[in-house]
């Protein structure tokens, strides 16, 4: 165990290693130059660009900005091109705005996904399978920014009342409950949003993993000897089918840090996507690239928790 | 089952506690009408953030529009476009201007005499005597002069300093009332023609190395140049302008927000527009000079900068800082500073919060000079979505909303919102490499242009919200010569035209000369919906005349700099946005065709090279606007570019709000707000109130 533990973790820092190098290559070979130069703007003399590719050191080697750039990191002093403000505070600023979006949209998804997957496969090519079937493939094809406006254009003009941002602008001297119930609500249409297309997706998973589970000797065995329906599925078959879950809650992780452009931008909603969206736009480079690295860090952790886990399921399973 | 029960009762616990909170979540109705405050409360959106709120370090639009709220500067332009004092009262432009006495010459009027007698003759026969010589208030002069100066040669790495001893001879100063650029041709009349062109300063610069000939003289007539215009603009600010914070605006904030520009480790953006200017110095607490290195009639224009606060951002202000922050002093500059996040100014409104990504709120300042706006309240929402932005409109949480070209019919027409239209600065183009044949004959581009229908384009493309132009001016300034017509829509004539410049129809049907085809590629940058439908259109109309187009659409930065910078394009699409001030060299100007240069179609015309310099060294407006006429009638001759159309803009508001204007008397009038030649509705923002009920003006 240990063992495991400990080459793993040296695979991982390797990996992590090269991913930084390939990301860092990636970002500076692709065309493009910092928001801060605008090369159309008939007033920046080459002087002027010159002298900002020195601020930003983009005037050194390749290799000495991957060392200067890491070294801030690491040294928590790398800022944002933007706005010289620590980059580490921005995006810690954001992660905090998008959690809730991301607990909220994934409780729903897993908490949906499953009794609908489970029924329809309990209940298979009858109607209920066929028109959940049906309703997933529309919900996985609709554009979700078509979804997104015809929605608050639904509750807007029906409801009346805000759905954008993360609290309702300019009402203030409320009650606590009266706060949190508000920021409750503006979590209501982004994270449903969010949740469509997993629900979708994961309740066809579910469906299929009970299909092949239902379908083993040992179910029809326990159905033979007489155990009642609920506890043949929801026990014998539903514990197997959940092998295979338990390795992807592990990749949950780096959804942290990813946050949807689409769904922020429509929802004003201020969270790591358009933080991300808008470093790109702007060849934010250290924004860029922290934003990266530290996905990048959660993807390997989301690895390792899904081995982890894994182990602890199924004893069969012995990690060398 | 528990399981079974478990795995039902979880969504709908989750679903349930989500919806309830639709019962305590506050309605549109108490944000705007049932909420008091709101009558008294500006909201806008805007779709990106800001990034500085600093006027010498922003430039995008978001940053501008809080900056234009929070910061003054000394001047700025009217609803007419004329200059007008803000923080400054007043202001006067007048002129010294120097040569040197060329001992070699034979002056035509006097003959050959010496400097004390040719200072003697001007200040007789000229000051104050003839009519062409009016605004020449006085003649000195001044004795040689012998000094050592240092001087860098070289650029970059090769860069070396050395000791030059120069020895300056007699010079004569004039110094004027207004600007006058003709000045030394006008000596010449008297001083003889070729006065200043053979002063050789050569023999009188004595560097401490030796040089070779041609770098000695280039040395030489940098140090000691025939002649000088020094052009002055003299400010007299406004007493008792304050600052958010209480100090009193002063000619040391301008002298230091002139310095903060300049300063390398800013790395302002603006400072290319401050690099002509020799020095500014402070005469009196409330006066400041500005002395110019040349003629540059640009310049005043700059003066519209926000002026920043001495007390909080100098040098004292900004160690205290770093040492707060932990960060040594020589690493730590005006960009890092708090500052920039929570500003302080002298404009009608105060700096309260800023919400990263959300909204940027303002308090309205109640010692503002020109007497507190009537808002109490300017909030900036950052909504990045157009669909949104409409739905917030109307729900009543902001108040205006810059509508999409598409919804201009549909919305107009919208009884609920008062709406405003106008023409944008700038403009879109086809622009064709005239390095390239057959690009370099004007025949060609013309009959390019004539195979186009703009007017369609504008219909259909646009949905009317356009206006062709015909020139490289804003259409709403006086530059602009509404008297060139734009190039008719006209095949026929562009087959004739282009089988006069020598392209016949082949056997295959393409147009051929020399039995080559032609053929060219058309490329624009991509994820511009407009420019991609005009790349389609310009395409069809090309071929229908014969013309084999191909199409490219980059990414934009591929688009730049690998085409545009690198002169690699046969014909493009771009649009260029536009100042109001008619300086055209970056982009016409013939010295600016090299790689990474503006004018990358490779415009080069003589005659128009002189206009553009003489356009940006004129002060007189009327003689300017005659320069840019000409200037205008020129490029529309030649077609470098095939002009397209000019966008116009539309904004809905709320109708409930309108100017209060207050007569002398006390007396309140309230009037309808419409938009300026400023390009926009806001200029008299400080006026605006909301009213309970929407009024009705009488036609």
């Amino acid at each position: 165990m240990l063992s495991f533990l400990g080459r793993s973790l040296i695979q991982k820092l390797v990996t992590l290693f090269f991913v930084s190098v390939v990301s860092f290559l990636v970002i500076k070979l692709a065309p493009g130059q910092p928001s801060q130069i605008d090369p159309l703007n008939p007033k920046f003399t080459p002087e002027i660009v010159e002298r900002i590719r020195k601020v930003y050191h983009l005037d050194q080697p390749l290799h000495v900005q991957y060392l200067l750039y890491y070294k801030d990191l690491f040294t928590g002093k790398v800022v944002s091109w933007r706005d010289e403000r620590p980059v580490l505070g921005k995006i810690w600023e954001r992660f905090l705005n998008s959690l809730p979006l991301f607990i909220v949209g994934t409780l729903l998804t897993w908490t949906f996904s499953f009794p609908v997957g489970i029924r329809s496969a309990i209940h298979r090519d009858g109607w209920y399978d066929k028109s959940t079937t049906l309703i997933s493939y529309f919900l996985i094809s609709i554009p979700g920014f078509f979804f997104a406006y015809i929605l608050i254009i639904l509750v807007v003009t029906k409801l009346n009342v805000p759905v954008i941002d993360m609290q309702t602008f300019g009402v203030t001297s409320a009650s606590p409950l009266v706060h949190f119930m508000d920021r409750l609500w503006h979590l209501v249409l982004p994270s449903v949003l969010g949740a469509t297309g997993g629900i979708a997706v994961l309740s066809r998973y579910v469906r299929s993993q009970m299909l092949e589970i239902i379908g083993q000797d040992y179910v029809r065995t326990a159905k033979a000897k007489g155990l009642d329906e609920d506890r043949v599925y929801y026990r014998h078959a539903l514990r197997n089918a959940l092998l295979p879950f338990v390795t992807m809650f592990g990749m949950i992780l780096p959804g942290l840090i990813g946050g949807s452009v689409i769904i922020e931008s429509i929802f004003s909603w201020p969270g790591m996507g358009r933080l991300a969206y808008e470093a790109i736009l702007g060849r934010d480079y250290p924004v860029i690239l922290t934003i990266n690295f530290i996905s990048a860090v959660l993807v390997l952790a989301g690895t390792l928790v899904s081995d982890l886990l894994y182990m602890v399921v199924d004893p069969r399973i012995r990690l060398e | 089952m528990n399981i079974r029960r478990l795995l039902i009762f979880l969504p709908v616990l989750v679903t349930s506690v989500l919806l309830a909170s639709y019962f305590w979540v506050p309605s549109y109705e108490a944000q705007t009408r049932g909420n008091p405050d709101r009558l008294v409360q500006f909201i806008t959106a805007s779709s990106g953030d800001a990034k500085y709120l600093n006027p010498i370090l922003s430039s995008d639009s978001a940053s501008s529009q809080i900056n234009g709220m929070i910061f003054e500067g000394l001047i700025d332009r009217d609803e007419n476009l004329n200059f007008r004092g803000r923080v400054a009262k007043d202001w006067r432009i007048y002129e010294c201007a120097y040569f040197y006495v060329n001992d070699q010459a034979t002056t035509q009027r006097w003959g050959k005499l010496d400097a004390a007698a040719l200072a003697r003759h001007l200040n007789q026969e000229l000051v104050g005597k003839q009519p062409d010589w009016q605004h020449l208030k006085a003649v000195e002069l001044l004795p040689p002069q012998s000094s050592t100066q240092s001087h860098t040669l070289g650029q970059g790495e090769e860069a070396r300093a050395i000791e030059v001893r120069v020895d300056a001879p007699a010079r004569i100063r004039l110094t004027l009332d207004k600007v006058d650029q003709l000045l030394f041709q006008r000596l010449q009349t008297l001083l003889g023609p070729n006065y200043f062109s053979t002063f050789d300063p050569t023999p009188l610069v004595h560097p401490s190395v030796e040089l070779p000939s041609d770098q000695l003289q280039a040395l030489a007539r940098q140090m000691l140049p025939a002649t000088v215009h020094n052009p002055i603009i003299e400010f007299q600010l406004r007493p008792g302008v304050r600052f958010h914070d209480g100090r009193e605006v002063t000619a040391q904030d301008v002298l230091f927000t002139y310095n903060a520009i300049m300063n390398p480790k800013n790395i302002s953006p603006r400072s290319p527009d401050y690099e002509p200017v020799q020095s500014v110095e402070v005469i009196d607490p409330l006066t400041v000079r500005i002395i110019y290195k040349r003629l540059y009639s640009p310049a005043l224009e700059s003066w519209g900068m926000g002026i920043l606060p001495a007390h909080l951002l100098n040098d004292e202000a900004l160690a205290v800082e770093a040492k707060a922050k932990g960060i040594p002093a020589e690493k730590f500059s005006l960009r890092q500073s708090d500052f920039n996040s929570r500003p302080i100014g002298c404009g009608p409104f105060v700096f309260q919060e800023w919400k990263s990504d959300r909204f940027i709120r303002l308090k309205r300042f109640d010692d503002y000079w020109e007497g507190a706006p009537n808002y109490k309240e300017y909030v900036m929402r950052i909504i990045p979505d157009p669909l949104t932005q409409e739905m917030e409109l109307y729900a009543g949480t902001i108040d205006d909303y810059n509508v999409q070209p598409h919804q201009v019919a549909r919305l107009k027409k919208d009884p609920r919102f008062q709406n405003f239209s106008g023409t944008s600065f700038g403009y879109h183009y086809i622009g064709y490499n005239e390095r390239r044949p057959p690009f370099d004959d004007p025949r060609v581009r013309r009959a390019l242009g004539m195979a186009i229908d703009v007017k369609k384009i504008i219909k259909y493309v646009m949905y009317g919200q356009g206006e062709e132009i015909t020139g490289p001016f804003p259409k709403q300034t006086d530059y602009y010569d509404h008297k060139i017509p734009p190039l008719p829509y006209d095949p026929k004539g562009a087959v004739a035209l282009l089988a006069e410049a020598g392209w016949k129809p082949g056997p295959d049907g393409y147009l051929q000369k020399d039995g080559k085809r032609f053929a060219f590629t058309l490329i624009t940058n991509n994820g511009n919906p407009i420019r991609k439908a005009i790349l389609a259109i310009a395409q069809d109309a090309w071929k229908k005349i014969g013309i084999q187009v191909e199409t490219d659409l980059l990414e934009w930065s591929v688009f730049i700099e690998k085409r545009v910078n690198q002169l690699d394009f046969d014909a493009l699409i771009l649009g260029w946005s536009m100042g109001i001030d008619p300086d055209l060299y970056q982009i016409w100007h013939s010295s600016q065709t090299g790689k990474y240069q503006l004018n990358f179609v490779g415009f080069s015309n003589p005659e128009a090279d002189d206009l553009i310099i003489k356009i940006r060294q004129e002060y007189d407006h009327a003689q300017q606007v005659r320069y840019c006429h000409q200037l205008h009638a020129l490029i529309a001759e030649e077609q470098p570019y095939t002009f397209l159309f000019v966008n116009r803009w539309t904004a809905l508001m709320d109708k409930r709000i309108v100017r209060e204007v207050r007569a002398a008397d006390g007396t309140i009038a309230y009037k309808p707000i419409t938009p300026t030649k400023t390009g926009t509705y806001t200029f008299y923002f400080n006026q605006w109130v909301k009213l309970p009920q929407a009024p009705t003006f009488e036609q």
